[in-house]
């Protein structure tokens, strides 16, 4: 299984508001990608424009190099940000309809039915009523109905809100198993460490168009470098302040964290920090994605 | 034979409720204790799922057919079936259409079907057939017995050994004023002090008993109308039909209107439509809905006619047959052409009381054509602009099948009002296709019909 999403120049506006403008990415088959922004950014309208839930005022949706269509869209799987499911139906019954709906046989939707209860831990439901299940559970339940059919593309839409962690680890597995067993698999969350931990991309939009896209790797080492430095004795970090082109961004019990300018050889930091005394920490720091983000909406 | 129906519908009913009972008691006993945590309050079902195969045999020949369309109308089915309300609603309609049909029979030959008739004093021959032709006019059978005076008379109608006395041919004596709770069959007891009245007339006026007798045997001359004659009016089935129709359209397109609605509000709309049509699955749920109301609608009709047989209801007289064929087939085309209305409304709303703003605006054509096709159905008097009413798709469904009770339709009049139907539903169809795709996937409050028609969608 292999595949290529691509969404090129998307743009959608309701009345003044613009929600998508000119937004561009691509979610590449095996890996899980991670679709952030604030609220409001446009994420939603996105993964609805995947769907053909909302019209498109330009742009392209396509899938291994052509426009989706309807029968692309029954090889999709799709988990809404507001849930749907029918209250009062079993849950059985519920997953294996919507299975049907993309295209498997009774039987193939029943026995892949019964596979994702086990792998999810809850088939001592399969005969009760969505209604009577908790949030996690209910969760679990419409993630199953994205991924009843074996999809090609899976697109959740928040999966991982109002979950325990136990739920967010089971969840998170699934995706990642996914990824691996060549799906193209995207999610959007406000969960930031969460994605960190499951994703290997990630694409930031704000007011509808792209800020950031990058692996995490890349996105953690790009950017100004952050080094922390601890010096034996030292707490006022004075041999790093006349340094060109370094920063002092923080001193906190001994350790200068350091904001070097790409000029700068981390070199020239080391030595000058020796010569202030004994050195016992030097180490350059891992942006978190969660500074990632901040920085680039800011 | 009609007390026999009454005591089998009895049972019937207590045969249901005790099987709901018992299943729901079955239930209980295999989904084991509620959980009691606030946090976590699901119930431990039992973890024995059914065979995958009878899972399986639920999966009908829609699918095999009609695709997704068959998939969404399987489910409306199986889903409405399976509903505790469905079934218990049904068992309501079945009770009430069995009393609506055996209480007016009740009520009209309420009295004893063998009366016994006491006779004092001197009789006539013509007395005596006089009783007999009243006797079998009223359906009763009747048997005369001589009292040797009018002391025993009375004391046979005290005790109850005969219904009525006739005293000298002049008199009709009774225990008890005549009524459907007495011993005498009130019709009798009129028809037989007419007869005896006119027999006096007839010996007052000094006629001989043959002159008497060609007098009885006078016909009525020919009546004859320049248009042709009718087929007879079935007053009673044309009624009991625009009350069918209208309890089922309010109904199954009340099923449609919170139907769709709930789709909406539930969202499960959204994870539908990300892999199916919207015409599918608006079409899947009104073929699916209108199977079930097309079974239940058989069901009471064919329960409705089987009891009108059995106590011998003027249910099935005249052309009361075909006036129920036409409502059946007018409950379909009715179906069809609201059904699309009200899917469009339910698109439109996300809340119940959105929905209930809704229905009253819905409902006035079918009150339009339930009040006017009442009202034509007890007089028999259809005018001009009712029959106006009978071709247009929204009244049509009440009026047709009355004009046709009261044989005031030419068969190409009514395949005209079919055919005017079936395009409306056609074009109300397509419109609300269109406002159902629109406005299904709105959410955030009630969609303006405006807004949707406008030529920027948002």
């Amino acid at each position: 299984m292999s595949g290529l999403l691509e969404l090129e120049g998307l743009r959608r506006t309701f009345g003044a508001l613009t929600a998508l403008d000119d937004l561009s990415f691509e979610v590449p088959a095996g890996q899980v990608i991670g679709f952030l922004g604030p609220n409001g950014a446009g994420k939603t309208t996105t993964m609805r424009a995947i769907f053909g839930l909302t019209d498109l005022d330009a742009g392209t949706v396509q899938w291994n190099g052509r426009p989706v269509g309807h029968a692309e869209r029954r090889r999709f799987g799709y988990m809404p940000e507001e849930r749907g499911l029918y209250p009062g139906m079993l849950v059985g019954d519920q997953v294996e309809y919507l299975g049907r709906l993309h295209g498997l046989s009774a039987a193939d939707a029943a026995t892949a039915t019964d596979a994702w209860l086990e792998r999810l831990d809850i088939a001592d439901r399969r005969d009760s009523k969505v209604e009577a299940l908790s949030h996690g559970n209910q969760q679990r339940v419409q993630l199953m109905a994205a991924l009843v059919h074996a999809p090609e593309l899976l697109v959740l839409d928040e999966p991982l809100s109002g979950l325990d962690p136990s739920g967010i680890d089971a969840i998170g597995h699934v995706l990642v198993d996914q990824a691996q067993a060549g799906c193209c698999v995207i999610f959007s969350s406000h969960q930031l460490d969460q994605v960190e931990d499951l994703c290997e991309r990630v694409v930031i939009i704000d007011h509808g168009h792209l800020v950031v896209s990058g692996t995490v790797d890349e996105l953690a080492t790009s950017g100004t470098r952050r080094l922390v430095v601890r010096v034996e004795g030292d707490r006022t970090a004075g041999w790093a302040r006349h340094l060109p082109g370094v920063t002092v961004s923080e001193v906190n019990a001994g350790a200068v964290r350091l904001a070097l300018e790409s000029s700068v050889d981390s070199d020239d930091v080391l030595h000058a920090a020796m010569r202030a005394g004994r050195i016992t920490q030097f180490s350059f720091e891992r942006r978190r994605l969660s500074e990632v983000f901040r920085e680039a909406l800011a | 034979m009609k007390f026999l129906f009454i005591a089998l519908a009895v049972a019937a009913v207590i045969f249901v409720r005790v099987r709901i009972f018992r299943g729901r008691r079955r239930r209980r006993a295999s989904e084991g204790p509620m959980q009691d945590s606030a946090s976590e309050a699901e119930a431990v079902t039992s973890p024995v799922s059914p065979p995958r195969q009878a899972r399986a045999r639920s999966w009908h020949l829609l699918e095999g057919s009609l695709g997704e369309v068959g998939m969404v109308a399987t489910r409306e089915i199986s889903e409405r079936v399976r509903s505790r309300i469905f079934r218990i609603g049904t068992l309501v309609i079945l009770v009430a259409v069995a009393a609506a049909i055996i209480i007016p029979t009740l009520h009209s030959s309420g009295g004893p079907t063998i009366q016994t008739v006491g006779v004092v004093g001197r009789q006539s021959p013509a007395t005596e057939q006089i009783v007999k032709t009243a006797g079998t006019t009223e359906q009763d059978s009747v048997k005369i017995v001589q009292e040797p005076s009018l002391s025993a008379a009375k004391s046979g109608l005290r005790s109850g050994a005969v219904d009525f006395v006739l005293v000298d041919g002049s008199q009709v004596l009774l225990d008890k004023p005549a009524s459907n709770s007495s011993p005498a069959d009130p019709a009798l007891v009129h028809d037989v002090a007419d007869y005896l009245g006119v027999l006096k007339a007839y010996q007052a006026a000094g006629l001989t008993p043959a002159q008497g007798t060609q007098i009885d045997r006078a016909k009525p001359v020919p009546v004859v109308s320049l248009q042709p004659s009718s087929k007879g009016t079935t007053k009673t089935t044309s009624v009991f039909g625009v009350v069918l129709l209208f309890l089922m359209l309010t109904q199954y397109n009340t099923w449609i209107l919170i139907g769709v609605m709930q789709e909406k509000a539930s969202r499960v709309v959204e994870v539908l439509l990300a892999t199916v049509r919207p015409i599918q699955l608006l079409g899947g749920k009104v073929l699916g809905i209108g199977l079930v109301a097309m079974g239940q609608a058989t069901l009471i009709v064919g329960f409705a006619l089987a009891i009108a047989a059995a106590v011998g209801s003027d249910l099935l007289h005249g052309t009361a047959p075909l006036v129920l064929a036409c409502d059946l087939l007018w409950l379909v085309l009715g179906y069809a052409f609201y059904c699309w209305v009200y899917a469009a409304a339910g698109s439109t709303a996300e809340r119940q009381d959105q929905v209930q703003t809704l229905a009253l605006p819905l409902s006035i054509p079918i009150l339009v054509g339930y009040i006017f096709s009442i009202t034509v159905a007890s007089s028999g008097n259809a005018d001009l602009f009712f029959k106006v009413l009978a071709y247009l798709p929204p009244t049509a469904p009440f009026c047709m099948p009355v004009l046709v009770g009261l044989g005031q339709v030419t068969w190409w009049e009514f395949v005209a009002s079919v055919l005017i139907t079936m395009a409306g539903t056609v074009g109300m169809a397509a419109f609300a296709a269109r406002i159902y795709s629109r406005a299904v996937l709105r959410t955030g409050g009630r969609v303006r019909v405006r807004e949707l028609l406008s030529r920027t969608v948002h």
